[in-house]
């Protein structure tokens, strides 16, 4: 009898267990889908914000053709990029980082368009978007590093590996020589 | 914001990204402790003679002038001078809020300037020929 | 980040207790000294701190925001302060974007309120609006933040009822027994008993009179401080970027002005405590906040990267004694590589200047107080305000009448 209520007792401590890590790991994978979604959003704000951007400085900078292009180029691909994955995604929104900043560097020769209050406007709209692209970037990755841990560690992993918790995938742009370009073209 | 001096409602009035409060009845001038400090780092003339801190360490001046409340905390403000031939008597805020002029006194340092040296000789004339910008048209 | 906020929450929760305890004894034996019964002085204690338990609870953060003259900005008011108020909003995975509050004053500060993170405010001086770049606003903001992903601003408020609960008991009791020494005779003879007995239940009542709200608030600044330790570690975390939060409080701390709308109760709210007093050592049992050059020197010294170990490690390095301020569970997530700081000639950052931003803030609180804005022709611009008596101006610069 006794040996029985022993068994009854670690079976349901068990079946506490396996529901309180199999929660956790569901709470954290929809924390990393939350975040993920809240790339897209600032993805998605960028891309519309460029079109914007590039009416605005065209009436300024009749001369900078090619700059403009490239940023209308590298955003059109960055949109057509949605959906075929992190890494390709992550690659095209590098580009358009770096074709964006070429441009706010040449933009920084046209007094007359830096005081325009429509490109000033339009300006901090982009700094905070590609700030907050940063963040959720960064939260994302912080998100993914914890459920990554939570699905490699005894004893979730055990739940996680019987339920079919796969682990994430990190979303890293690439910052490379990219970024670094316009301080060249001040010359 | 009310005037010390006569209790009227006071304007704003900015001029060349610094604001000053202005009684349209007295032309006394209110000078805020962020608007000085902001002129005299556009002036490069941090620690002048001018500045809050000076004006409030310096010892008061004796005057029969009758006492001004402060139109930001309500205390009684201390007497300092600044200036010279004649030395103008203003209003500084013991808390540091702020500077009061009376309209007399904006128009006796505005009657220095002609006396002073050119631009950057002297910290203070520096600030009085920016208030003889502003109240250009009347003194 | 969760195992980190439960195992502080469980610090807190034990001083919190002690605060309780404290009062509930206090109640027990006031009721003795003044009822003959203990259990009177329980309830009595009780239902005193449910009550204002509740009025904080639903009313709290609108008593706060109203008491410091806090109004509520959108949008178009001032897009930096949003947009970087939304950023901290990402990085922090908080849900909601809290609302925004600015405080017309030229003192250097800021606040969370709210009960949890789904119904929370920030507020801040127009003062600390005009004095901070963008990379200090991000700093403080990400602060405040904490202090709402953290729950720290609940917990805040849960003790500061406790405390005021216990300074009120005493208070009342206090001046009770002043006037039943006065008028009241001997009342409490007529109870029979031993007098011996009374005797050390009043000695012990007037004792603890006296002693509860000093405990009580030592217990509350232990609290109030490490809360703000765990703030600043976050808030680095957040941003990946100590130094803007160590150059915002380091221009908060060269700032002399006081803010007009605080009181006691309220001051762990803010970033820095408002009661500072000049030539005080701010490091005693006595205060909310940890000294502020000691924050800025663990923020500075925070060399290898923005995590919560970093954070410890710097502590440890800095604060005398060594020793940990944060929870170890929390320690083990992961590294956190620092950001490099915003170049000064980055095109990416328009960063208006010290003048603009001055003037930015100042026409929203004049927009936000109903001035009117005259352009003349000269260039002045005059702001007259909405009870201006008479039908026109004179601009002082060049003459000319404006009707108004």
């Amino acid at each position: 009898m006794i040996a029985l209520y022993v068994v009854i007792g670690v079976l349901v401590v068990l079946l506490i267990l396996v529901v309180l890590n199999f929660n956790s790991l569901v709470r954290l994978r929809n924390q990393t889908q939350n975040a993920w979604s809240q790339i897209d959003v600032q993805l998605k704000r960028r891309h519309d914000l460029i079109p914007n951007l590039v009416e605005t400085a065209k009436g300024y900078m009749a001369h900078e053709r090619e700059t403009l292009e490239a940023v209308t180029n590298a955003r059109n691909l960055a949109q057509g990029a949605i959906g075929k994955g992190i890494d390709a995604q992550a690659k095209a929104e590098g580009e358009l980082g770096g074709a964006l900043s070429r441009l706010l560097a040449v933009a920084e020769n046209y007094p007359d368009l830096k005081a325009n209050q429509n490109f000033l406007a339009l300006q901090e709209e982009l700094t905070s978007t590609e700030n907050k692209i940063a963040f959720s970037r960064q939260f994302y990755n912080d998100s993914i590093l914890r459920y990554n841990n939570k699905i490699q560690m005894f004893p979730s992993s055990v739940i996680a590996a019987m339920t079919g918790f796969k682990a994430g995938e990190f979303f890293e742009i690439e910052v490379g020589t990219e970024r670094e370009a316009p301080k060249v073209s001040f010359a | 914001m009310k005037c010390p001096a006569c209790s009227e409602m006071m304007i704003v009035v900015e001029h060349e990204n610094i604001e000053l409060d202005y009684c349209t009845s007295c032309s006394g001038v209110w000078f805020d402790a962020g608007e000085l400090e902001l002129l005299l780092e556009g002036m490069l003339l941090e620690g002048s003679s001018l500045s809050l801190d000076s004006i409030l360490t310096s010892p008061e001046a004796r005057s029969a002038e009758k006492k001004r409340r402060c139109p930001i905390c309500g205390t009684k403000m201390k007497k300092a001078t600044v200036g010279r031939d004649p030395e103008v008597l203003i209003d500084a805020c013991p808390r540091g809020d702020g500077l009061w002029f009376d309209s007399g006194e904006v128009g006796q340092l505005i009657a220095q300037l002609p006396d002073r040296a050119p631009e950057g000789a002297n910290s203070q004339g520096r600030v009085i020929t920016f208030l003889g910008e502003v109240f250009q048209a009347r003194g | 980040m969760w195992e980190q906020i439960r195992s502080n929450q469980i610090r807190s929760m034990v001083l919190v207790v002690g605060m309780a305890a404290v009062l509930l004894v206090l109640g027990y034996f006031l009721g003795l000294v003044f009822f003959g019964s203990g259990t009177g002085g329980l309830i009595i204690a009780l239902v005193l701190w449910l009550v204002m338990n509740l009025v904080a609870y639903f009313q709290g953060d609108s008593i706060l925001l109203g008491i410091s003259k806090a109004r509520k900005i959108t949008r178009d008011d001032h897009p930096r302060l949003f947009n970087v108020v939304e950023e901290m909003k990402i990085a922090s995975g908080l849900e909601k974007m809290p609302d925004i509050y600015i405080i017309d004053d030229p003192a250097l500060n800021a606040f969370a309120a709210g009960r949890d993170p789904s119904r929370a405010s920030i507020a801040i001086t127009s003062g600390l609006l005009q004095k901070l770049n963008r990379d200090e606003l991000q700093g403080v903001i990400a602060h405040e933040i904490s202090h709402i992903k953290n729950r720290d601003v609940l917990l805040m408020s849960f003790c500061s009822v406790l405390l005021g609960s216990i300074v009120i008991l005493a208070w009342y009791a206090t001046h009770m027994l002043f006037f039943s020494a006065m008028y009241g005779g001997r009342r409490s003879s007529g109870r029979g008993g031993g007098g011996g007995g009374e005797a050390i239940v009043l000695l012990i009542g007037i004792l603890l009179m006296i002693l509860a709200p000093i405990i009580a608030q030592l217990i509350y600044f232990a609290i109030s401080r490490r809360r703000e330790y765990l703030a600043d570690a976050s808030g680095a975390l957040y941003t990946r970027y100590p130094e803007g939060l160590a150059s915002a409080l380091e221009k908060i701390a060269a700032s002399t002005t006081e803010l007009k709308t605080a009181n006691q109760a309220t001051a762990p709210m803010y970033i820095i405590n408002p009661f500072r007093q000049k030539g005080r050592p701010a490091a005693d049992l006595t205060s909310t906040h940890p000294p502020i050059s000691e924050r800025i020197r663990i923020l500075r010294s925070m060399a290898g990267g923005a995590s919560l170990a970093d954070y410890n490690a710097a502590y440890a390095r800095v604060h005398q004694g060594g020793g940990a301020i944060l929870p170890s569970p929390a320690l083990a997530a992961g590294a956190a590589p620092l950001r490099a700081p915003t170049p000064e000639s980055a095109p990416l950052e328009p960063e208006p200047g010290k003048v603009e931003r001055t003037r930015e803030v100042s026409d929203l609180m004049w927009r936000m107080n109903n001035y009117r804005t005259v352009n003349c022709a000269c260039g002045t611009k005059l702001k007259v305000p909405p009870n201006f008596k008479k039908s026109e101006v004179r601009c002082p610069h060049c003459g000319r009448i404006h009707p108004v």
